[in-house]
């Protein structure tokens, strides 16, 4: 099980992660708004796992990956993106994201890529 | 072969809106199943306010295309349609004393609320994508709440064009205006004079999230049920990808004539089919008794799967753990092509790349 990092815009999305991961086993230790957040709390709390949404205001998800991935190259990153985002996915991955997963998903699928991502 | 059907602006809004509507009703679909009812697209008078009839109080949540195209989507529910689609979504709606007064949304409804209009909007862009042969991009959602939405001008601009789609969402009705710039139905009228100006025999792509959406685009037909009878009749352009090669543009510029150039492929490997400027099936390169070039399908892929591949091909380190869910067609699945030969990739270059790409086709 893993100490988790989640990052959304929306409270809402930031909620649904985290039960679903809560009811994983794994511990959510921290959540952040937007991408400038995300880059501090990353460096703040060393998560194993950072749950990373793509469109985010101030600093979006694949600006806070590219800055995750040169702080720790070894970060482990999944992605959430949502229908239609397949060149940011791919270019998420580019960058050094683990996987991804698209939204609207069930607590199963995203507990899926987690266990991948963490492999 | 081609015919030619010219696209009006107005059958281009209509059209716009049918396959936005469609999307967003995809995705409705699935935060509450069974309960989404989409109604009939309109395409308002020049000069008519889209916010006419809109009540005080509504939810609004607006979206924007920002790249690739511009454009305004604004979202608007009633409150008690706001507080039922971010129920089903799973924000539960606050404790109320028996006779107390109903409550205004709480924060994580309208996040709720807002997310909905992000992830339907992004499967509305992804459709316009594929009408349009380019990517579109989305800005992040604003919801709040319409207090006066004869100002609702002031919050959203205006625009030329605009459309409003009903729907119903588990027995509450709700609208989606879209502010339409003049540039986007233009763009909006060419490509689908393309797409319906082509003929292909591609009937392989019915069922997938980008057909239904490229089918929407090109019907108008309120309801999914009939999108699979006419998506049969969907024209789009096919083509087969021999190889890739990468270079410097100063090299590219100066390939004098009879130079030859190494692709990325074997000469027994596969093609990659494209329809509509996405790849969806893998092919055999063949020679029809004619003396024509023709392809023989060999795989499918389903979108996800495909999205997932590209996405893992593109990994630096490579990913030898992941495979296709491909599905083997009939041997006998032949399409014919046209012979053409381009020095462009037919997916939209990165104008920023010192080096160039370029696709044989």
């Amino acid at each position: 099980m893993a100490r988790v990092l989640v990052v959304d815009d929306a409270a809402f999305m930031r909620k649904v992660v985290s039960d679903a991961l809560a009811s994983g086993g794994h511990e959510v230790v921290g959540e952040a708004g937007n991408g400038t957040e995300a880059v501090q709390r990353y460096q703040e709390l060393s998560p194993e796992l950072v749950t990373l949404d793509i469109t985010m205001p101030v600093k979006d998800g694949l600006e806070a990956l590219g800055e995750i991935i040169s702080l720790d190259p070894g970060a482990k990153v999944l992605m959430c993106s949502a229908l239609g985002q397949e060149s940011k996915v791919i270019e998420s991955i580019q960058k050094g994201a683990k996987d991804f997963v698209v939204k609207p998903f069930q607590p199963a699928q995203l507990l899926e890529a987690v266990g991948k991502a963490l492999a | 072969m081609t015919t030619q059907q010219d696209i009006t602006p107005r059958e281009a809004l209509m059209r716009l809106g049918a396959s936005t509507a469609e999307s967003i009703a995809q995705v409705l679909e699935m935060f509450t199943p069974g309960a989404v009812q989409r109604g009939e697209v309109t395409v308002l008078p020049d000069g008519a306010s889209p916010f006419a009839n809109v009540a005080r109080g509504s939810i609004a949540s607006s979206v924007s295309y920002v790249d690739g195209v511009t454009g305004a989507n604004i979202f608007v529910l009633t409150p008690a349609g706001a507080r039922g689609l971010a129920t089903a979504m799973g924000a539960p709606p606050p404790e109320v004393e028996e006779g107390a007064e109903t409550p205004a949304l709480s924060e994580l409804e309208m996040s709720a609320i807002a997310e909905a209009a992000n992830q339907t909007m992004a499967a509305a862009a992804a459709a316009i994508s594929v009408v349009l042969g380019q990517e579109v991009e989305i800005s992040t959602p604003d919801t709040r709440v319409l207090d006066e939405p004869r100002k609702a001008s002031d919050i959203y601009g205006t625009a030329p064009h605009a459309t409003s789609t009903t729907f119903v969402i588990a027995g509450e009705s709700c609208r989606l205006i879209q502010l339409i710039p003049a540039a986007f139905v233009v763009r909006m009228v060419r490509a689908m004079d393309e797409l319906t100006g082509e003929i292909a025999e591609a009937g392989a792509v019915a069922g997938s999230p980008a057909a239904a959406a490229a089918a929407s685009a090109v019907d108008v037909s309120p309801h999914t049920a009939a999108l699979e009878e006419v998506l049969g009749g969907i024209n789009l352009r096919v083509w087969a990808e021999l190889g890739r090669a990468r270079m410097p543009l100063g090299s590219a510029l100066g390939l004098p004539v009879g130079a030859v150039l190494d692709l990325d492929r074997s000469a027994d490997a596969p093609v990659d089919l494209y329809v509509n400027g996405m790849r969806f099936a893998r092919a055999q390169l063949i020679v029809t008794d004619e003396g024509e070039w023709a392809v023989s399908l060999q795989s499918l892929e389903s979108e996800g799967m495909r999205l997932l591949e590209r996405a893992r091909a593109a990994r630096p380190e490579g990913n030898e753990d992941v495979e296709a869910d491909s599905q083997p067609l009939d041997s006998r699945s032949v399409l014919p092509i046209e012979s053409q030969t381009s020095s462009t990739n037919p997916e939209t270059p990165d104008l920023k790349q010192p080096e160039v790409e370029g696709a044989v086709t």
